[in-house]
């Protein structure tokens, strides 16, 4: 072919030499790419086997979206199991950061449909700020259906965005007994810190507060969970593990409902309240704080806003008054006096003090709540019409350390033990207390004030109450229960609390009950204190008091009822009935509202008409 | 017409076609794991690639029967078309992601960058070929071959392909370090182009080009945007460990994490899936069939065919070496794919060309020219 013969022609002659000289750089060449192959393959070891490892987690994060299935929480149900709290779906609204290209677009968007001022979704994700880019951000809690209608159809505009169905708290009886159950919260950043090890993650609901709170390990059950591989947009390919949650435990209180809404209707719009208690167990069949708590105002956090108004409100809404409100103990304190006089052996059932109106001792003069004077007087009048000169005698011959002693074997100045955060003690005081304290001594005018619960004399509703059902019971000091049993899901009980007899009380049954027929006579009788208890067909037994709040002498000579409401006493009642055999113990405080025998003691017979209504039903059907 | 010489059966290089079977079989294995489970509406692309394995075939055969020195009689006019389909391709080219590369040929969309680097690995072997190397270039001799690189250098740069124009760069360097230069020329050309850096950097790349290499530098700074595709390279390689996840089982590329996977990323899922093993043994098998076209550079008789050799080596070794430290982030992302193994007609139908070459060389080893 001749194009070729002229192109070889082309070549210059070949030069042996230097074509020798070019295959030797073949060599270099050689070299060099087995230098760059080297490289290459250093590197991949370095990949592969070295951080292999780190590779295969980055790996494994990327596709693998572990999703967590919230539990249904235990219910919560009352003494006969009636269901006080339960569950419903909550459709809450979460965002996955690592999930959405462009965040503010579609907060934006979010903000636009659900009607939101933006900054407020902008907070929930800053509040997240510190948990990893995978995990879900609620949003918003609760959405209606058409947003959530809206939300799932415009699902490929809104990356990230998820609508979750949560099992959520279901109030059956809307704020009933709202301080014992307590309220659930989202899990806040100091409680993970805690609970580092534990499943639970941000936005999970936690106890906050009572019951709630306290037995949230029964209550939360065992979450669930769905290993999801996703592609890089983050839609499911294929679930690769799955593990339903486990529902938490029932939980049976004490409380009977019927008692707990008796109680709470009674109290509405006063301040103070209600203890109900089983006397021969110590459980409690009512539980009562007025005002209660408005439990859809925590859902979700509490506004500053809010809460500064519940600490300046007037009646206190945010203290629980069973255990943390602090009284002085009134003449409800009296049954100590006597027992302690009978103990004691300073008095009999027929020693005689003569009542004038007051009594001249120590310099001054102390006076009887009935200015008249109730005249020559033993202790079961003494006690059925509260004359306190009578036990300003009794109580200057115990003395306040033996009265004290008295006063602590029927559980004053002690916790009770109540499962229940922030119970106060009340105080019982003693000479060694005041020296220790005030670093003074004891006067003996101020055992006066103690013997008819005043003075430095301060004590719970609820030890109140123990106290009475410690006095008709034989004189056992019981553990005050609020939970009767726990329950598994499918109905089985898993615990059954026994009741827990903490100790007795000093002083015969002889004593306990000559102190029990003036309690009697008090409901019963023409001049007893508190006949606005007595009940035509179940005998009751009872003790008004009254808690000073001032003892300026300029409003001593005012009525109550035109004192302005800071400056009324509290008005106590406490009973006990079927006086033949005590079933029930109840006692009743009302902030500021005067009288015991008045206020505080009708309130107690609505319980008492509702807790033997419902026996005679049971008792006819039967 | 031809004159058949027995020898050149005789002599034909069985070798390099079995890697070539080999490799290209790795490659269609890789490629229909890269679009595993998608089941695409048109041809499957690993269809498609075996349609351009075919066609690079036919062209190897049509290379090897003629006698390469004919290219020393033809590089002129062949750079003059390729240097015509690069201007068009600016002036009438198909725009796709960004950048004027592709001519529409009805049945394929030409990427004419791709034989421009062949056709410059020709031009510069028979300019040299002429040219007494003994001593070595001055700058004076060099300016032809700098401008005949140049020329097409700043068409592709300006479509813009910075990666094909910076493969020119590394075939005209590679070419002209191996037939020699003087020292004083050497060190003016590097000092000329230290001091084009800042000025490339400034005025040349672009900001996306810019920030690949910003990024490059510190991955960390923005995972998510500009070092995402390293990133999950990094991660697809990484987490084949030993012996891989296994064949489509890779997830990285199934749930395309993996961004330009059949393309520029394919070494990144067979990585995945083989591990250490597979891909030490993917590399051994491929840099074979360079160290082999080495073997054909020496195997010549003239030293056209030397430098073709050279030539053609360079060509797909600096690819697929620039590839492959890409995707193990050793380098920066520019748009290179690894020859033979990526798909692409364009590029896969002009490095079966370059072999065609280096086996035409080999054949006629035993050819003294008359």
């Amino acid at each position: 072919m001749p194009r070729i013969r002229r192109a070889v022609e082309k070549i210059h002659k070949i030069d042996e030499e230097e074509l020798i000289i070019l295959k030797k750089r073949v060599d270099i060449a050689t070299a060099i790419i087995i230098v760059f192959i080297a490289l290459l393959i250093a590197r991949l070891w370095f990949l592969q086997i070295k951080k292999g490892e780190e590779y295969v987690k980055l790996s494994e994060n990327n596709r693998i979206r572990i999703q967590q299935i919230q539990a249904p929480r235990g219910n919560i149900l009352d003494r006969f199991g009636r269901v006080i709290i339960t569950n419903r779906p909550y459709f809450n609204l979460v965002w996955t950061k690592e999930d959405a290209p462009n965040p503010d677009e579609v907060i934006k968007r979010l903000a636009q449909i659900l009607n939101e001022d933006i900054s407020n979704l902008l907070n929930c994700i800053r509040e997240a700020s510190g948990q990893p880019r995978y995990m879900p951000i609620l949003l918003k809690e609760d959405i209606d259906w058409k947003t959530l209608v809206f939300i799932e159809n415009h699902h490929f505009d809104l990356p990230g965005v998820r609508v979750e169905a949560v099992p959520s708290r279901d109030y059956l009886y809307g704020n009933m007994a709202s301080h014992l159950i307590g309220y659930l919260g989202q899990i806040s950043k100091e409680e993970l810190e805690v609970l580092k090890n534990s499943k639970y993650q941000g936005g999970d609901p936690i106890g906050k507060m009572g019951i709630e709170k306290l037995f949230e390990k029964e209550l939360r059950g065992e979450k669930g969970h769905r290993y999801l591989e996703v592609d890089v947009l983050g839609f499911e390919q294929k679930i690769l593990q799955h593990q339903d949650p486990l529902p938490g435990n029932d939980l049976q209180l004490t409380i009977d409902i019927d008692l707990q809404l008796t109680a709470e209707k009674a109290m509405e719009g006063l301040g103070g309240a209600v203890v109900a208690m089983e006397v021969n167990t110590g459980k409690l069949l009512a539980l009562a704080s007025a005002p209660p708590l408005k439990l859809d105002e925590f859902i979700g956090g509490i506004s500053t806003k809010v809460w500064q108004e519940h600490l300046n409100d007037p009646l206190h809404p945010l203290i629980d008054k069973t255990t943390q409100g602090q009284y002085p103990p009134g003449s409800t304190y009296k049954i100590i006096t006597a027992l302690a006089g009978l103990g004691e052996k300073i008095i009999t059932p027929q020693t005689v003090f003569y009542c004038n109106g007051g009594l001249n001792i120590y310099n001054r003069r102390y006076g009887c709540w009935k200015t008249g004077g109730h005249g020559a007087i033993s202790l079961q009048r003494a006690l059925a019409e509260s004359c306190d000169v009578y036990f300003y005698q009794v109580g200057q011959r115990v003395g306040v350390d033996r009265l004290a002693a008295y006063a602590e074997s029927l559980g004053l100045g002690q916790k009770t033990g109540i499962e229940l955060e922030h119970e106060k003690p009340g105080l019982t005081p003693t000479s060694a207390w005041k020296k220790k304290k005030k670093n003074e001594a004891w006067q003996d005018g101020e055992t006066l004030s103690v013997a008819i619960g005043q003075g430095f004399n301060l004590a719970t509703p609820l030890q109140i109450c123990r106290m009475t059902a410690a006095l008709v019971n034989g004189g056992k000091l019981y553990k005050p229960q609020i939970i009767e049993t726990i329950k598994a899901p499918e109905g089985s009980t898993l615990d059954k609390v026994q009741p827990d007899l903490l100790g007795t009380v000093y002083g015969s049954a002889q004593d306990r009950n000559l102190i029990i027929k003036g309690l009697i006579d008090a409901v019963n009788t023409k001049h007893g204190t508190a006949t606005s208890a007595k009940m035509p067909t179940i005998t009751v037994g009872g003790k008004t008091g009254t808690a000073q709040v001032v003892r300026m002498a300029k409003f001593k000579s005012i009525p109550q009822s035109l004192l302005p409401r800071q400056y009324k006493d509290h008005a106590w009642f406490t009973c006990f009935a079927p006086a033949e055999k005590p079933e029930i113990a109840i006692t009743v405080l009302v902030e500021h509202s005067g009288h015991g025998g008045s206020v505080a003691a009708p309130i107690a017979k609505q319980l008492l008409e509702e807790y033997f209504k419902e026996k005679t039903v049971e008792e006819t059907n039967q | 017409m031809l004159r058949f010489d027995r020898r050149l059966i005789q002599h034909f290089d069985w070798i390099i076609l079995l890697w070539l079977a080999l490799i290209a079989t790795m490659c269609l294995m890789n490629l229909y794991s890269a679009i595993y489970p998608d089941k695409p509406a048109g041809t499957p692309i690993y269809i498609k690639q075996l349609y351009y394995f075919i066609m690079g075939m036919g062209l190897v055969l049509a290379i090897i029967s003629v006698d390469y020195r004919i290219f020393m009689s033809w590089n002129y006019p062949m750079y003059g078309a390729i240097c015509l389909l690069l201007l068009s391709a600016l002036i009438f080219g198909k725009t796709m992601s960004g950048a004027q590369r592709w001519i529409n040929l009805g049945f394929f969309n030409l990427q004419p960058s791709e034989p421009a680097k062949l056709m410059l690995v020709i031009t510069l072997a028979s300019y040299y070929s002429r040219k007494d190397t003994g001593k070595g270039f001055t700058l004076k001799e060099l300016g032809i071959p700098i401008a005949l690189t140049l020329f097409p250098f700043l068409l592709i740069l300006k479509q813009p392909d910075l990666g094909t124009a910076l493969m020119l760069g590394f075939i005209f360097v590679s070419m002209t370090l191996f037939v020699k230069l003087k020292w004083q020329t050497l060190n003016i050309l590097l000092g000329v182009c230290a001091s084009l850096i800042p000025i490339a950097w400034k005025f040349i790349l672009k900001p996306y080009q810019r920030q690949r290499i910003e990024t490059f530098l510190n991955p960390e700074a923005d995972p998510l945007k500009s070092g995402y595709h390293i990133m999950q390279s990094k991660i697809a390689v990484g987490s084949g460990l030993t012996f891989g996840k296994g064949y489509l089982a890779g997830t990285q590329g199934h749930l395309d994490f993996l961004p330009e996977r059949h393309t520029d990323f394919a070494f990144s899922i067979w990585a995945e899936e083989f591990g250490f093993v597979g891909s030490a043994l993917f590399l051994s098998i491929y840099f074979f069939l360079i160290l082999w076209g080495l073997n054909s550079a020496v195997s010549s008789r003239d030293k056209f065919g030397t430098l073709l050799c050279i030539g053609v080596v360079s060509l797909i070794f600096w690819q697929a070496f620039i590839n492959l430290a890409m995707v193990m982030g050793m380098l920066p992302v520019v748009g290179m794919p690894l020859p033979l193994f990526s798909y692409g007609g364009s590029s896969l139908i002009t490095t079966m060309a370059g072999i065609g070459i280096l086996i035409s060389v080999r054949m006629r080893r035993y050819q003294v020219p008359s």
